[in-house]
């Protein structure tokens, strides 16, 4: 029983439920995909995802630090969903006394590289997740303004091309251009390579 | 400076006398955690060389490479994976996505020498310390890149399908095919399998990308019976498709018809034509199944003037008149046919060419055998044309060649499948035997239950022996049909009390006698275990042979007919230079879409027979 929060609770599935009578969550929509607000799921007793807006998003994970015990930033990441224009980021919180985890998914515009994805810092709330904003600002291009060194090369010293995680960064392409291919280097393709073999007067 | 700076470096020298608290770890003993990702090994047997490693490596660290002692065969392209280190950067899509499973890491990773170029091998193919290394990365289990199930394809069910002869399989709709078009990698491991060599890859990517008309133009390049094909085709690239390693393969064969379906008749044409002058040249081709149509339709896009003779009233061949309507409904074997009917193919039903000498009959140009006149003979035919083609197929059913078979109650598969498609009643009354394993005898079980009949087959070998597609014999279950295997014919009986109205079938069961290593089992008769079973009918369906009688003594000895059996070269070829000759009389296979290929190979022999002829009359 966790006792030491304003809200106790035992499983996952009661987290969630007090979660949304209490207003931290809506209530879950029909909808299942990971970008839509509202949505949520237990994958595992210890483990659940909630979608909210990122205007809620501070508050929620705020709650949880201070009300429900997710004393822990695991991780903060993100994953481009190009096709819905979005970005969807993911706080993992864990709570030492259960030992739950809890991922608070947050979907932000897109937008182009320049104009900016933006988010709310955290780095005020754990020290460490200006390191990941960081890291997130380079690979991504999302930007969390006011976290501390934000702007500054993270591993990808002198990157001047479209951060290489956004899914419009063409990986093999750039490894085609900027590596030179090794002399003597050369590659067959399957079908012609077979019908040269097996049927090449046909 | 205070008194603990002073003091701190003895303090220091205190610890000299310590135990260290850092532990010597030598250089040469440091292994990669469990699934560390560490050198690629590859299991050459396992390996087809697809290539789908090269294709995902976002780093173009893959080249596809012959290898020494690896064969180029059906399913596997012969070539490796070579990897350079250079560029790998250890992420293991490569072994994700593999299609075999046969690409792992080992958990080795360190290799110091100073010759870069040594850092770029075929793993798997040059003796690596680390090649049978247990630990390493590998799938895990249940992770899965590729897609390993098939999209289930609609089907009516067995008790609806007895009802009556409507197709049975009710094809794909547009979001099923593209999420069955999504699972196939475009390795094109399966155009070496497929007989006509499709471009099955390239149209199933026109599925992705929604362009039906470019996928139809692509089918058509190959293969012009694409509606009926995406039906009945015995699909030999599907079981060499890479996703076949993984799990089901690519339903290729739906995909195809897939197409067909969608494509708007009345965009045919434009999708098919080309710009080829017209030549004056005239070839004629015997026989409108696949063979015959095939040839026909390449040879007109090349400009030829080409007509059909064909002896029933309609086209397909034994696609019509052996293969049922509830696997391929006329309409659709319609499509292919007027297709190629409406770029100027001139097609003469009703009209069977004979074995006659001298035909007394009109000329040719007079509108021969389809007028009622006599259709003109194989010898007019050759001297009245430039080249002559012919695909007439195997009409003659086989017999059992046992005692009794001229019993009025035995009647062969063949025909009772014919008297369907001519809309003619067989007279089979209620307890049927089908004696056969293959294709026609499940098309004439399966045709019989249709008609209200009880159906038993018996076959000499086991199941897994039976040459008939699996699914066939699958369905055929469904549909209530009988099956008796290791089950030898021996003699067909009149019982007196049966009068010539049912057939005592006297059959033995068979036992399998192994016949040494590479070799099928052979079915030997047990004396001492023979049944007799009374049947209203019982029907052969063993397979059938040629009939080319049409063909003069003379003419067939310089052709090459030996025995009903004619060999020809790659492009149709025969031993006399302006005849050619393809389909179910002298390929291997003996299904439609080697018909389809024979066809388009002996088009392309024509053609260069025809344009060296002309260039021999120029010259002259
Ligand atoms: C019951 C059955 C089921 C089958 N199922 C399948 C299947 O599921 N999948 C598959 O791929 N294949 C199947 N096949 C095989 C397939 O039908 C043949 O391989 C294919 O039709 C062969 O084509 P072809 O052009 O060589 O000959 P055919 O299709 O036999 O065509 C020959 C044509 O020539 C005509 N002809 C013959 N002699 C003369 C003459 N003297 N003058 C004028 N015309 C003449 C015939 O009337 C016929 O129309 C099946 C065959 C049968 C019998
Ligand atoms: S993906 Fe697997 S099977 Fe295909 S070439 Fe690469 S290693 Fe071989
Ligand atoms: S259908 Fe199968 S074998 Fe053919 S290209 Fe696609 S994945 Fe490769």
């Amino acid at each position: 029983m966790n006792t030491s929060y304003q809200y106790s609770y035992t499983n996952i599935e009661e987290l969630l439920e007090i979660l949304v009578e209490k207003g931290f969550i809506a209530p879950a929509t029909e909808q299942q995909h990971a970008t839509v607000i509202g949505r949520r799921q237990v994958q595992s007793s210890d483990l659940a995802f909630v979608t909210v807006a990122p205007e809620a998003a501070r508050h929620l994970i705020l709650d949880l630090r201070d009300r429900f015990g997710f004393t822990h930033l695991v991780l903060l990441t993100a994953v481009d969903y190009i096709e819905e224009g979005k970005f969807l980021l993911t706080y993992l919180l864990h709570n030492y006394e259960l030992h739950h985890d809890i991922g608070v998914q947050v979907p932000i515009g897109r937008e182009a590289a320049e104009a900016g994805a933006s988010m709310e810092s955290i780095h005020d709330l754990w020290a460490q997740a200006g390191t990941y904003q960081r890291e997130l600002k380079e690979m991504f291009g999302i930007d969390f303004p006011g976290s501390p060194r934000v702007d500054e090369p993270f591993i990808l010293e002198g990157w001047d091309e479209v951060p290489p995680m956004r899914r419009e960064f063409d990986t093999k392409q750039y490894s085609e251009t900027t590596y030179f291919p090794r002399p003597g280097r050369s590659t067959n393709d399957p079908a012609d390579y077979m019908r040269q073999k097996l049927y090449p007067k046909e | 400076m205070s008194l603990k700076d002073i003091l701190s470096p003895l303090t220091v020298w205190r610890r000299t006398a310590e135990k260290p608290y850092t532990v010597i770890d030598p250089i040469n003993d440091r292994p990669g955690a469990a699934r560390y990702r560490g050198f690629h090994k590859n299991d050459m047997e396992a390996c087809i060389g697809c290539g789908t490693c090269e294709t995902i490596c976002q780093n173009a660290a893959i080249d596809l490479v012959p290898v020494e002692g690896i064969e180029t065969t059906n399913g596997d392209s012969g070539l490796r994976p070579q990897i350079d280190y250079g560029r790998c950067c250890w992420c293991a899509l490569c072994v994700d996505i593999c299609t075999t499973s046969s690409l792992t890491m080992s958990n080795e990773y360190i290799w110091v020498d100073t010759d870069p170029e040594v850092f770029r091998f075929v793993p798997g193919a040059e003796n690596k310390p680390w090649d049978n290394s247990e630990l390493g990365y590998s799938r895990a289990e249940g992770y899965q890149l590729l897609d390993p199930e098939r999209v289930e394809m609609p089907e009516l069910e067995p008790d609806t399908r007895l009802t009556s002869f409507i197709e049975m399989v009710q094809g794909y709709s547009a979001e099923q095919a593209k999420k069955e078009a999504d699972r196939c990698v475009e390795c094109g491991i399966c155009m070496a399998a497929c007989p006509a060599h499709m471009d099955i890859p390239g149209y199933i990517k026109a599925i992705r990308e929604n362009d039906i008309n470019g996928g139809l133009a692509l089918m058509y390049q190959t293969n012009p019976f694409p509606a009926s094909c995406g039906r009945i085709c015995t699909h030999r690239c599907e079981e060499v498709c890479a996703i076949n390693h993984t799990g089901d393969p690519i339903a290729i064969r739906w995909l195809k018809r897939y197409i067909a379906d969608m494509a708007d008749e009345s965009d045919y044409q434009a999708i098919t034509k080309t710009a080829e002058p017209e030549r004056t040249e005239k070839v004629a081709i015997i026989g409108a199944g696949p063979g015959g149509l095939s040839a026909a339709y390449y040879l007109r896009l090349l400009g030829y003037q080409v007509t059909v003779f064909e002896a029933q009233p309609h086209g397909g061949g034994m696609l019509r008149y052996g293969i049922p309507e509830y696997r391929l409904p006329y309409d659709q074997l319609d499509k292919d046919i007027d297709l190629v009917a409406s770029l100027g193919v001139e097609i003469k039903y009703n009209t069977r060419i004979n074995g006659l000498k001298e035909s007394n009959g009109p000329k040719e140009s007079d509108g021969p055998g389809s007028d009622g006149g006599p259709a003109p003979s194989f010898e007019q035919l050759y001297q009245d044309y430039d080249a002559v083609f012919f695909s007439t197929g195997l009409p003659d059913p086989y017999t059992l060649g046992i005692q009794g078979e001229d019993h009025p109650r035995v009647i062969s598969g063949i025909s009772i499948l014919e008297d369907v498609t001519a809309g003619k009643t067989p007279d089979l009354r209620k307890s049927v035997a089908v004696v056969g394993g293959g294709n026609v005898a499940m098309d004439a079980a399966r045709t019989a239950r249709r008609m209200g009949c009880e159906v038993t087959v018996l076959y000499r070998r086991r199941e897994v022996d039976m040459p008939a597609d699996e699914e066939e014999i699958t369905e055929a279950k469904e549909e209530g049909v009988k099956f008796i295997t290791q089950a030898i014919p021996v003699r067909i009986e009149d019982k007196p009390e049966a009068k010539g109205e049912q057939a005592a079938f006297v059959w033995g069961e068979a036992e399998m006698v192994d016949q040494g290593e590479d070799r099928r089992p052979k079915p030997v008769l047990q004396e001492d275990k023979i049944h007799t079973d009374l049947f209203d009918t019982v029907v052969p369906a063993i397979g059938q042979g040629s009939s080319l009688d049409f063909i003069p003594e003379d003419m067939a000895a310089k052709i090459g007919i030996i025995k009903y059996k004619i060999k020809v070269g790659l492009h149709g070829e025969t031993g006399e230079p302006k005849i050619f000759a393809g389909g179910d009389i002298s390929n291997r296979l003996k299904d439609a879409i080697s018909a389809i290929a024979d066809g388009h190979r002996a088009a392309k022999g024509i053609d260069r027979y025809l344009r060296e002829n002309q260039s021999k009359k120029e010259t002259s």
